[in-house]
């Protein structure tokens, strides 16, 4: 439609162009170099002669990062604390917002305020760590899923979602004899499904990336999801863990220059970064639209 | 008699009103049944921390636990402030807080608008695509791309070399730690800040271009006079938030960023209160340089919003 508009100006349509790819290869820089040096040549890499594309071809590092149990361990955890996390989140969301999405709720304001408190206040880093351990948090599972399953914000979202669906459901079905458990999941739920989606993805994309939790909450390294174990390699720089024991078997690869620690580190970063690649072209969409869901009312 | 009588008619208010409350209780029970499990979870990790916030003014010691341990008054705030590290902590804070904004507070906009001006709709769908990307990467993972390019061959010290420099560890010189960090932190929030300015822009109405193009307007402004007038509101109100939420700077990101080499500049509160209170144990303390600072933080709320309130119509309450 845009298009009638020809004033002469196409000199800038091409700057404009061209200044908006730059900034998407810098999007997209650090990511190709970091595969460009997990699948090169040591050779290659310590002369400084790797840019965004491969030289050589070495896989050792993805060898063995993907030979250790302690990173197929941590991402079964990872994977089951995202999925409990994510389920937890949606149904503590639904079951606190729907009644306050009802006008006669009894205790709707107070609910309310209750919830609205916590988005101002809050105990701080201190505080919180010391409860949660009093509850029996420390190496817990729960303690990776629950304390952040509810948020006032999310409820907000939630509870103006649900009150554009018409009352008139709820009332007639409450006359059909059903109650409302039954009414929030069998159809203000289904009602929701764009809502719930939405919510969901974010909520597992937190949950995926965490790891300051999983810092101060759990010394049992078995229990650890995979960014702690990408935080050892890549900012501790710790290559003696990442062998699972065969430390010496990286050691004379290393002296033997067919391997470079470089090579094992961005191959973690690869490893870990791979699943969200993935994902993401196919449900940037629904990001979108929630952070739309999120910004007309909240 | 009388107050008798008025007695009596009291205790029957108050038993119908008991009753009708408890009837209601009962009505609505599946409706108080899906708000428990919320109400609780909401009362241990939100309410319960609030009041363990008490420990600041105490000498807590994990024995004796909260309710028995001494109280001692403004003791560890005057022990923040007699340390000659509260003058740098609160300084960086505050200065990383101020330039982050300063930085990337206008950058989405900037390319929000550019973007609106693309007019070939595929080209502007994978921009967007390419640009959103970053907002997914784990902070850990984003700290790995960082330090692979601030490698002495990585492509910072690549370009340095060719301006006749020479190279340097960037993640041991406390000077180039804010610019990192604030870089980093616009590579990862850059194009998801648009959606919300490209949202408002998609409401333009397409006539008002046209109408304006006609009436002899070129690119520059429309731009001045259609795009950033739709903007405002939205500009106003982000903006407003985000100098509320200037002190509250992601210590987490910090954490893997930071050593030793760089506490002159990175060290902040956020980072502080960690280190003194979970690998130091020194938990009273540190809960009051915490306390100390979301005081801080909640007065610039309430400052920004009466600001907010007096220059223009928008608010956040």
């Amino acid at each position: 439609m845009r298009t009638r508009i020809r004033d002469g100006s196409k000199t800038f349509d091409v700057i404009n162009c061209i200044f908006i790819s730059f900034i998407c290869c810098i999007m997209l820089y650090p990511i190709l170099r970091v595969v460009a040096i997990s699948l090169s040549e040591p050779k290659y890499i310590v002369a400084g002669q790797v840019g965004i594309i491969p030289r050589g071809f070495n896989i050792l590092g993805y060898k063995i990062i993907l030979s250790n149990p302690e990173l197929w361990n941590a991402y079964k955890n990872t994977i089951l604390y995202t999925a409990v996390g994510t389920f937890l989140t949606l149904l503590v969301t639904s079951l606190t917002a729907f009644p306050l999405s009802i006008n006669d709720f009894m205790f709707k304001k107070s609910i309310t305020i209750y919830l609205a408190i916590t988005m101002f206040f809050s105990g701080g880093l201190i505080p919180t760590y010391i409860m949660i351990v009093k509850m029996g948090g420390l190496n817990s599972f729960w303690v990776m899923v629950l304390p952040m399953c509810l948020s006032a914000y999310n409820t907000f979202i939630f509870r103006s979602f649900f009150q554009n669906i018409p009352a008139e459901i709820r009332e007639s079905a409450l006359i059909d004899g059903a109650n409302d458990l039954r009414i929030l999941f069998v159809i203000i739920l289904p009602l929701s499904k764009a809502l719930l989606a939405t919510f969901a993805l974010f909520s597992a994309v937190s949950h995926w990336n965490s790891w300051f939790q999983a810092l101060i909450y759990l010394q049992d390294m078995k229990k650890h999801p995979v960014q702690m174990i990408l935080r050892r390699i890549v900012v501790d720089e710790r290559t003696d863990l990442i062998g699972g024991g065969g430390e010496t078997e990286i050691g004379d690869l290393i002296a033997t220059q067919l391997l470079t620690p470089r090579n094992l580190q961005m191959a973690a970063v690869v490893v870990v970064m791979l699943p969200i690649l993935c994902v993401y072209p196919f449900v940037q969409r629904h990001f979108v639209k929630g952070v739309m869901i999120g910004s007309i009312k909240g | 008699m009388e107050s008798h009588a008025v007695n009596a008619t009291y205790k029957t208010k108050e038993v119908g009103k008991f009753k009708s409350f408890f009837r209601k209780c009962v009505k609505q029970r599946y409706l108080l049944l899906m708000v428990l499990p919320g109400v609780v979870i909401i009362f241990l990790f939100n309410y319960l921390p609030m009041y363990g916030l008490i420990i600041a003014f105490k000498d807590y010691n994990i024995g004796k636990g909260i309710m028995g341990s001494p109280w001692v008054g403004l003791r560890w705030f005057k022990t923040f402030f007699s340390n000659p590290m509260a003058v740098r902590l609160i300084r960086n804070t505050f200065l990383l807080g101020f330039y982050y904004l300063l930085w990337s507070f206008p950058a989405p906009i900037i390319l929000s608008i550019l973007l609106n001006e693309v007019k070939s709709t595929r080209f502007k769908r994978i921009a967007q695509n390419i640009l959103y990307l970053p907002h997914f990467i784990s902070v850990v993972i984003m700290i790995g791309l960082l330090k692979e390019l601030c490698s002495m061959d990585g492509i910072f010290n690549t370009i340095r070399v060719a301006l006749g420099q020479e190279r340097v560890n960037f993640f041991a010189k406390p000077e180039y730690f804010r610019s990192l960090f604030i870089g980093s932190g616009i590579w990862q929030h850059l194009g998801w800040g648009t959606i919300i300015y490209l949202a408002a822009l998609s409401g333009i109405d397409v006539e008002m271009y046209e109408a304006a193009y006609i009436d002899g307007a070129n690119r520059w402004h429309r731009i001045i006079y259609i795009t950033l007038p739709a903007l405002q509101s939205t500009i106003v109100t982000l903006f407003i938030l985000n100098v509320g939420r200037i002190l509250s700077l992601d210590y987490q990101k910090v954490l893997l960023m930071y050593n030793p080499q760089t506490y002159s500049t990175a060290d902040i509160i956020g980072t502080y209160t960690y280190r003194e209170g979970l690998q130091n144990a020194r938990y009273s303390y540190s809960a009051a340089v915490g306390l100390f600072m979301s005081v801080i933080s909640f007065i610039f709320v309430l400052i920004t919003n009466k600001l907010s309130k007096i220059t223009t119509e928008s608010s956040l309450w």
